[in-house]
């Protein structure tokens, strides 16, 4: 909520026009544009897939939707904050339809132009593919995150991998 | 306006395509029976439907060849052209341009389809025939352009002159036009239209009153069936809850509920059944063209075209029927101086025929060809290395490989077929869709291929079964059967894994928790509290170890999302009666996940191995 008020204050400079919506990962803020998404729900029933990455923690019934769960904290090795609000966004990420595991969510942002910058150029950094922008409001940074790519990037391959370690045991 | 137009236009096009499929098998039913009056006027009224719609839209190109096509059509009516093969050819092609500009007009609405050669053969047609059998009957002597003017008023007075004795040979009938002409051409037209109604008999007038439809687009019945599958979940929930209410009101308010709630489910199933009429009528005019092309003499008869299917498998199911057929055509039925050579009549027979069959349904491609050789196919898998030459196969075995890729037993390589794609193509078409093929054949007598497919894809009966307290889905139609294994019907075998003595059979054994990728500290545990489920689906029997079976059910089926398409063992998912969803499993998938490398098949292991274990047990 400190977020959203903040963004209103700083009305002189131009809106990016896109909006965001923003969500905590164990300490961290990150956030995804709010036209992939759906609906927040609380956690659902959850049935686990044999086979699938540890990331993938099942499917769930959404209104007769069979719709598949991930965990971004275990995708991105971030410790689950004790005692948080868990919550399940819904993203439309046509075709496909995921729900993403979250610690809690925050606000919806619309950052202004001068407030987003690049990601940092770091070499090394596992999860830094998956960061599209930096957006910082006085001291607080959120990461915004491209779902598509974290998907793209090793689950398919994970999928395969894990059914092939599998079949060599 | 312009949205409407177009609307009216799309509507148009829509329509047309529809009525272009009823034309060309009258088109193909009158070379059966060149001379029959119904499908004569049913044709000349479809046409002539064609014309004034796609006048009334704008698309006056279509409007120009329709109109000759109506002309050339009232001269076979009325008999002043006799009704041949090159004829019926001509109406062909007319017929596939039609389609052409109906598609090209889909496309864009001012597209242009150059049909120039068609109208010039139809006039010609048109001139040929008229200009020598009747020349006085009409007044100008010059060729084209003025019979087809003249046509509107020679109408009534052939229609009038032929309904008598609608049989009378053409050039006799032709002539007999000529000297009432003068007389009859005084009426005024719409007395003699009315005997044109006449002439249609009970077939087509019967068919009118009998249903009446409307169509409506698949999405929004794949909407409408997705709801109502979310409908009996909720209810199932309902139900189960009311277990522990006692208002007796309610209770039977869920319970009528229920009733209904099956209702829909079944109508709403049913809407997306089809008959198989379209896709049979299709293979009437591949049968014609393919023999046409090989010169072979072949008849196609259809049976059971009224029989129903799912839409989704019926699309899918037009290519492998198409290749069978052309491979009937091509390979099945020998060339007409073998054929007679061989005491066989000269004109080829090939059946169509579908039937539903418990629960399935069944279509069988049958040919009185020369049928499959077994001994030449084997020949010729080990010619093409697919087989070793010391290997024995039984004849069904032996049938089985013409579904090997890159296998054709037909020497010379044709347009038609034999380029040795395709059958296992269809082999595998067939199989995605749950279904299997099967072949019977006799040397000498024919062949036939029986495809059993499943009515539906979207519902299926299923146990759900646990296995570490999780739910799992199999498919009713992969279970053979379940027992309850005693401790003694299970033996370990070092290197190959559990074997379940069943009867006079040892199958091998699966633990569903080990296919499952989960390591149980419980594999040690007493068998006797398991389930064993028997599966003969694949090519080798087997049996999986579950924990319990908790029920048969109907189940709707829902996709896996993209995410797992490289997940093998699960053909999908399933919500059940308490919400959560549960996963299909495919377990000849599963047990090849789990066993890659090919093990000696168990049966073969030295039988006398197994009792001794037994009495030692």
């Amino acid at each position: 909520m400190n977020s959203a008020n903040q963004s209103n204050s700083n009305e002189k400079s131009q809106s990016i026009g896109t909006r965001y919506l923003s969500f905590t990962l164990g300490q961290e803020d990150y956030a995804i544009p709010l036209l992939s998404v759906r609906e927040v729900i609380a956690v659902p029933e959850i049935t686990p897939i044999p086979f699938a990455p540890p990331h993938f923690v099942g499917i769930m019934n959404l209104r007769g939707q069979v719709i598949s769960i991930i965990d971004l904290r275990q995708k991105l090795g971030i410790k689950p904050k004790a005692g948080a609000e868990t919550a399940v966004i819904i993203c439309d990420l046509a075709p496909l339809c995921l729900g993403v595991v979250v610690d809690s969510i925050n606000s919806v942002l619309s950052p202004n132009v001068d407030e987003v910058t690049e990601k940092p150029q770091i070499q090394s950094g596992k999860n830094i593919d998956y960061i599209t922008h930096v957006y910082r409001q006085g001291k607080k940074l959120t990461l915004f995150l491209d779902i598509r790519k974290i998907l793209d990037a090793g689950d398919h391959q994970a999928v395969s991998s894990v059914t092939q370690v599998k079949r060599a045991a | 306006m312009d949205d409407f137009e177009a609307e009216l236009k799309a509507g148009f096009l829509e329509e047309a395509a529809q009525l272009m499929v009823d034309t060309e098998q009258c088109f193909l039913a009158l070379e059966s029976s060149p001379h029959d009056p119904v499908i004569l006027e049913k044709l000349f009224r479809l046409a002539h439907n064609l014309k004034g719609s796609a006048k009334a839209v704008g698309f006056n190109e279509l409007g120009a060849f329709t109109h000759e096509l109506e002309s050339y059509l009232l001269k076979l009516k009325n008999g002043d052209i006799k009704t041949h093969a090159e004829s019926v050819s001509l109406l062909l092609q007319c017929n596939d341009h039609i389609l052409k500009m109906i598609s090209a007009l889909k496309a864009d609405f001012n597209a242009q389809v150059d049909g120039t050669h068609l109208l010039e053969e139809i006039r010609r047609q048109i001139a040929g025939q008229t200009a020598e059998a009747s020349p006085q009957s009409v007044a100008p002597p010059a060729p084209a352009e003025p019979v087809v003017a003249a046509q509107p008023e020679e109408a009534p007075v052939s229609v009038v002159e032929t309904l008598p004795e609608p049989e009378v040979p053409a050039v006799e009938a032709v002539e007999a036009v000529a000297e009432p002409v003068a007389a009859v051409v005084a009426p005024v037209e719409p007395a003699a239209v009315a005997p044109v109604i006449e002439l249609v008999p009970s077939a087509p007038q019967a068919q009118a009153p009998a249903d009446e439809s409307i169509r409506v687009s698949l999405g929004r019945l794949e909407k409408l069936i997705n709801f109502v599958g979310e409908m009996v979940i909720l209810e199932t929930v309902l139900r189960e809850q009311i277990q522990s209410s006692n208002t007796g009101l309610v209770r039977k308010t869920v319970h009528q509920l229920g009733k209904v709630t099956k209702e829909v489910q079944d109508i709403s199933m049913s809407l997306r059944m089809v008959p198989l009429k379209q896709t049979f009528m299709k293979m009437q005019r591949i049968v014609r063209d393919t023999s046409g092309a090989l010169g072979k003499k072949i008849q196609l008869n259809l049976q059971g075209e009224e029989t129903e299917l799912d839409k989704t498998i019926l699309e899918h199911l037009g290519d492998p029927l198409v290749h069978l057929i052309r491979n009937a055509v091509d390979h099945g039925v020998e060339a007409p101086e073998a054929r007679v050579a061989k005491g066989k009549p000269e004109q080829g027979n090939i059946s169509l025929n579908a039937y539903h069959h418990s629960g399935s349904l069944i279509i069988e491609v049958r040919d009185d060809g020369g049928g499959l050789d077994p001994q030449k196919l084997k020949a010729k898998a080990v010619e093409k290395k697919i087989l070793k030459p010391d290997a024995v196969l039984a004849d069904k075995e032996a049938y089985q490989l013409i579904f090997h890729s890159g296998f054709s037993t037909k020497a010379q390589v044709t347009d038609v077929s034999g380029r040795g794609v395709g059958m296992d193509v269809v082999k595998t078409n067939i199989e995605k869709l749950q279904g299997d093929i099967q072949i019977e054949s006799e040397v000498g007598k024919g062949t036939c291929f029986r495809i059993r497919l499943p009515l539906t894809l979207a519902i299926i009966d299923a146990m759900v079964v646990l296995c570490e307290n999780e739910r799992y889905v199999l498919p009713l139609s992969h279970m053979h059967e379940s027992i309850k294994p005693q401790e003694s019907d299970i033996h370990f075998i070092s290197g190959v894994g559990e074997i379940l003595c069943l009867r006079n059979e040892n199958l091998p054994l699966y633990r569903l928790n080990q296919l499952l990728g989960k390591r149980s500290a419980k594999a040690s545990e007493s068998v006797s509290d398991y389930i064993a489920i028997v599966v003969r689906v694949g090519a080798e029997p087997f049996a999986i170890l579950v924990d319990d079976i908790l029920g048969q059910y109907q189940v709707v089926i829902k996709k896996l999302g993209d995410e797992h398409r490289n997940l093998k063992g699960f053909s999908g998912s399933s919500i059940l009666g308490d919400g959560r969803p549960a996963l299909i499993l495919e377990l000849t998938e599963l047990v090849a996940k789990y066993r890659p490398v090919a093990q000696p098949a168990v049966n073969s292991i030295d039988k006398n191995a197994i009792p001794q274990r037994r009495a030692a047990a």
